[in-house]
């Protein structure tokens, strides 16, 4: 078990291998700082990205998730980021039905030679996080 | 599972904000990890050494290496650890690197961050499955899209290797944009002149089979076993029986019909062969203006043919032919001119393109040469270049430069001296672009010698006063405005994508830009390859370019393709969607989404029916995953299991 | 509507088919239950009331034979749906249309009976409904005692028939008020929403029934709730594996929902399952103007994509 130090919150990042991945490298490469509270998981196209991992990250301990992937009509495989924007935008109006800011997942399009974008939406979603704090008080009771 | 960690320190690019030591220190406690060290560079000869002698002693069955990023040097670790005895798909990286040592500041935190970022990589290794690749057979045939200059190289080089080719082209005759060309810069070659042979080498090649004035209908497969279809489209003459003499088109009785090859500068007959040097010499009939069609009556074309090819009820046709490779180089278009209404493009007869002033200076024209107003067909004493005419301007949404305008403006300013020795050039511009070889010289040649004036500044309006126009614009050097009484204008269109480029993408799944433009797996190393296997670039469907570009691209594109087909048996990615056929339900959405059609329905024994991928086709994007309801079709490498061992790895309630 | 004339329906239908699927009445005066006529004799057990209360539409991606199939218009939706995703063959499939006066729903009878014994149940023209049990009579009226989802119906005629048996029937509700109560319920605080969520999925038994009656619901054995392969979530009996299974639920229904409001009806632990489902709905409506179960040449909006989404901006930081 993790102990989230209480200067950090949990946010996990899906980031599509051809195009936000590649802009994280460039942020990186370029020495773009950047709060370090976010972890990286690699996927294929941001296609894959099932709106239940997100759900699954949130009810799990997440306190924010990002999903980065190539802009609309750039995917490296065609027609798979047009699923993900539909299937993400019905995820992030469900969110506040349920009882979760929808500002605790962002969902955008970063190209691999966009490192500054990255370093700037990851730094502002970092505060924005921080900004609502904890989704998990701790509070919940376990069998 | 005894999995193995290595974390480099790259020199000092980890090791310096990152406390690798401790690392490997707290990897160790993880269960299933039963080696974990650090090594100043993993990926160098001895740090590659050092894993497959750990691989060894350690009896490891999984491997992470956390260093730089996994687009950098997965191949490469791969590689190591399948000399080592694993399957080399038992490897993940931990990107400790350009996303953690580089962009962090406090040691602590990155240290801790590595941590859980290669936990997240061990989880997800444990869950890994050793895949197989399978070989395929290649078919050795290569299709060509496009017959211009770029897709004319790719053929006859192709061709010179040894390779059959098909080639389609949607006019009636190859030779693209440059067969429109009157002369070339920067030597002033005739354009024909050296693009004619070109034409006849594709045409008498007996390794290229030429499909003019067709189109692709649909293609199918995947690389190394394309099924493509094509549509030859009906010219109303029987081009086995054309002689090319041009009988019917000196009798044709329609002369208003739209002129395609020469951009509408000069109408034509309904039937024609397009310019003298076509290839192939065939004529065709525009059904839109032969009033065999529009009228029901005439049939002169067809009563004049001494060969009796005329055929009013000829029909398109479907061929298909199988092919292993694709090479796209379908061109460019241009912007039309009615997108300047203040210059009047569209309404003023005598404000022309770049593209039809250069068919009034050619010889074999409409005008037979010579420069006339078309208003009039008198003789132009003044006439304006208005460069940058759509391009650099992004409130038309074309924010780049079109690469060759500054160029032709400059010899069709030499040109103009030349026919009309009398004649004064104006050529408004904001920047010259001359950056090729004997470019830079050519383009002061034009003022220098031939007398173009250059006036730095853009044109505001344009508007006639009598015969004239009268062109209004700035002159930032003197910092004044000017205005020009002209005979002639030439607007330098912008460059666009061609016409259906973006359908053509779509079959053959290969991405454009926002422009229209085909996109480049890499836009420095990797010019001429698309993201999609099998499927080349060359030519402007890349982006705008001139013609030594084009042709560079052609002859590039080729030898993409004779490497490709250099083995017999291609290897297919075994990191490709499979159907776990005990629990696929057969609603078959994912044969919905797949955006490659790489799924198809089978039937198995007993009745059931249920989702098959083809494996060749798979391009491993993982929206059938993502799509299907009972998790049934798994994407290998990136398996539901296999991301949500990332994702427990990290949140823990 | 005549009953004859329904039965005389069916056995026309059973000359070219397997198997008829109806109604007929079930184990007390309260309950009907799907009837399976394969032979002329068994129509005469055919009943048609407010008490037929089952989507039957359910039983046809399970069939293989040459069904005839009694619907109302709320479970005609089911069958456009199927079209839509191709999970049957409309061929094999007579499709018998009733158009719908009003169901009632058991619980809300039991509720206003005190839940005694229910001896016979009479249904008025008037539209009132008298329940007889060991302490007397109760009369109360059907529209005081009809699911949630008659107060918004807007298909009371079902939308796919090959035979209707009776006149059609124009919907009386408002589209606008559809979508009123997820709207009402989304103003509620961040807290309150995610409190009651919490309140009602903790209730949750994990039984499956929802999931079990839904016609959408086509993976049956393989649902990715009860599996290991992939493993989303464990048998642990919390409040975080009971919620991940209905936003599986929901999630996958998304876009694809027709709200026949079976789920609601089975759930014995009450929990509003169809809240969530009708919330995307509203959403799918939103975005892409879709309603599930409606025309069978629409695709499903989470099946398909555009290239330009004229309702989807950019989300900024």
């Amino acid at each position: 078990m993790s102990e989230v130090d209480p200067k950090e919150l949990r946010i996990v990042g899906f980031l599509c291998n051809w195009c936000s991945y590649g802009g994280a490298d460039t942020a990186g490469v370029s020495r773009f700082k950047q709060p370090t509270d976010l972890r990286i998981i690699r996927v294929p196209c941001s296609g894959r990205v099932d709106p239940l991992f997100i759900i699954k990250a949130l009810i799990n301990g997440a306190d924010g998730v990002l999903v980065s992937g190539c802009h609309p009509r750039d995917c490296h495989y065609s027609d798979g980021n047009f699923y993900a924007r539909r299937r993400l935008e019905m995820l992030k109006r469900l969110l506040p039905f349920l009882g979760i800011d929808d500002k605790r997942f962002h969902y955008t399009w970063i190209s691999a030679s966009e490192g500054q974008r990255w370093q700037k939406t990851v730094t502002d979603f970092t505060s924005q996080i921080h900004r609502l704090g904890p989704l998990h008080s701790g509070k919940e009771a376990q069998p | 599972m005894r999995v193995g960690v290595f974390i480099c320190h790259c020199g000092s690019n980890i090791a310096g904000t990152v406390d690798v030591a401790r690392a490997a220190a707290e990897l160790r406690k993880v269960p299933g990890v039963a080696f974990a060290t650090n090594y100043m560079y993993t990926c160098s000869e001895p740090g590659q050494e050092e894993i497959k002698q750990a691989i060894q002693r350690e009896h490891l069955d999984r491997i992470v290496v956390a260093a730089c990023s996994p687009r950098m040097h997965e191949l490469t670790f791969r590689r190591t650890i399948e000399k080592a005895g694993l399957n080399r798909y038992f490897l993940e990286m931990a990107n400790i690197r350009e996303h953690i040592s580089w962009v962090g500041l406090d040691k602590e935190a990155n240290t801790k961050k590595a941590i859980e970022a290669i936990k997240m990589a061990v989880a997800k290794v444990m869950q890994n499955k050793p895949l197989y690749s399978s070989s395929f057979k290649v078919n050795k045939r290569v299709l060509v899209i496009g017959g211009g200059v770029a897709g004319m190289q790719a053929a006859l080089d192709c061709g010179d290797g040894g390779l059959e080719v098909v080639l389609v082209e949607k006019s009636p005759s190859v030779g693209g944009m440059m067969a429109r060309l009157d002369k070339t810069f920067p030597t002033i070659d005739c354009s024909i002149c050296i693009l004619g042979p070109k034409m006849v080498d594709v045409a008498q090649h007996d390794k290229i089979k030429l499909y003019a004035y067709s189109e692709i209908e649909d293609i199918k497969g995947y690389v190394g076993n394309y099924q493509v279809k094509i549509r030859r489209k009906a010219t109303y003459v029987d081009w086995t029986k054309c002689t090319g003499c041009g009988l019917c088109m000196e009798k044709c009785p329609s002369k208003n019909s739209y002129d395609y090859f020469n951009f509408g500068v000069a109408p034509t007959r309904a039937i024609n062969i397009p310019f003298p040097q076509a290839i192939p010499k065939k004529a065709k009939i525009d059904p839109n203006y032969c009033r065999q069609f529009t009228r029901g009556k005439c049939g002169v074309c067809a009563k004049i043919c001494p060969t009796g090819a005329i055929n009013y009820e000829m029909e398109d046709e479907i061929v298909t032919e199988d092919v292993g490779a694709i090479i796209v180089a379908s061109g460019y278009g241009l912007i039309d001119m009615d997108k300047f209404p203040e210059y009047g493009g569209g309404r003023y007869p005598d404000v022309i393109t770049g593209i039809q002033y250069e068919r009034l200076l050619n010889a074999s024209g409409p005008t037979e040469g010579h420069i006339v107003r078309p208003s009039d067909h008198t003789e132009p004493k003044t006439v304006v270049f208005v460069s940058c005419a759509g391009s650099r301007d992004k409130s038309l949404g074309i924010p780049y430069c079109s690469n060759f305008c500054c160029m032709y403006i400059a010899k069709q300013a030499i040109l103009t001296k030349d026919h009309i020795p009398d004649s004064q050039s104006y050529v408004f511009y904001m920047d010259i672009r001359s950056p090729g070889k004997g470019y830079d010289e050519f383009t002061r040649r034009a003022q220098e010698d031939y007398g173009a004036k250059y006036i730095r500044g853009r044109v505001s309006r344009i508007y006639p006063k009598g015969k004239k126009l009268i062109v209004v614009g700035a002159d930032t050097l003197l910092g004044t405005q000017v205005e020009i009484e002209a005979d002639l204008v030439v607007l330098a269109t912008a460059v666009t994508a061609a016409p259906g480029a973006a359908q053509l993408a779509e079959k053959l799944h290969i991405s454009y830009d926002t422009f229209g433009f085909y996109v480049e797996s890499h836009p420095k190393l990797r010019p001429v390859e698309t993201n999609t296997s099998g499927v080349f670039l060359a030519g402007a469907a890349q982006g705008p370019k001139d013609i030594p570009a084009s042709v560079g691209q052609g002859s590039a594109a080729a030898s993409k393709v004779l490497a490709l087909f250099s083995k017999d048996m291609l290897e297919s990615d075994p990191a490709v969607a499979k159907v776990n056929e005990n629990t696929c339900v057969g609603c078959l959405k994912c044969k919905l989404t797949c955006p490659f059609g790489a799924i198809q329905e089978k039937e198995l024994r007993g009745g059931k029916v249920v989702a098959s991928v083809i494996e060749t086709v798979c391009a491993g994007c993982g929206v059938c995953t993502s799509t299907c309801p009972c998790g049934a079709i798994q994407l290998s490498h990136f398996t539901d299991n296999q991301l949500l061992a990332e994702v427990n790895a990290i949140c823990q309630k | 509507m005549s009953l004859d004339k329904l039965k005389q329906i069916i056995t026309d239908v059973l000359k070219d088919v397997d198997v008829v699927i109806g109604y007929k009445q079930g184990f007390d005066a309260l309950h009907a239950t799907p009837c399976f006529v394969t032979k002329p004799e068994q129509v005469d057990e055919i009943i048609w009331s407010p008490l037929c209360v089952q989507n039957l539409a359910g039983y046809l991606t399970s069939l293989k034979k040459k069904v005839g199939i009694v619907v109302k218009g709320c479970d005609s939706r089911t069958i456009v749906q199927y079209m839509q995703e191709g999970l049957i063959d409309r061929n094999k499939v007579v499709v018998i249309g009733i158009p719908c006066t009003g169901i009632l729903s058991v619980k809300k009878v039991l509720e206003k009976v005190k839940h005694e014994p229910v001896e016979e149940v009479t249904f008025g023209n008037d539209g009132t409904v008298i329940v007889k049990t060991p302490s007397g009579d109760t009369k109360m009226a059907l529209s005081e005692v009809a699911p949630d989802k008659c107060e918004t119906c807007l298909y009371p005629t079902p939308v796919v028939y090959d035979h209707l048996a009776d006149e059609p029937i124009a919907s009386t509700k408002d589209p606008q008020n559809v979508f009123k109560d997820v709207e009402e319920f989304n103003k509620k605080s961040l807290e309150e929403k995610k409190k009651y969520w919490e309140k009602e999925f903790d209730r949750c038994i994990r039984c499956y029934a929802c999931r079990n009656a839904c016609p959408m619901c086509v993976c049956q054995d393989s649902c990715i709730a009860e599996t290991r392969d992939p493993h989303w979530i464990s048998q642990r009996s919390n409040l975080t594996e009971k919620m991940m299974f209905h936003m599986i639920h929901a999630l996958h229904l998304a876009g694809r929902c027709v709200e026949c409001g079976e789920c609601e009806r089975v759930c014995p632990m009450g929990i509003p399952v169809n809240k969530l489902k009708k919330k995307i709905n509203s959403d799918m409506k939103a975005l892409f103007g879709y309603e599930p179960g409606v025309k069978p040449e629409d695709k499903p909006p989470m099946l398909t994509f555009s290239v330009e989404e004229k309702n989807i901006e950019e989300h900024k930081l």
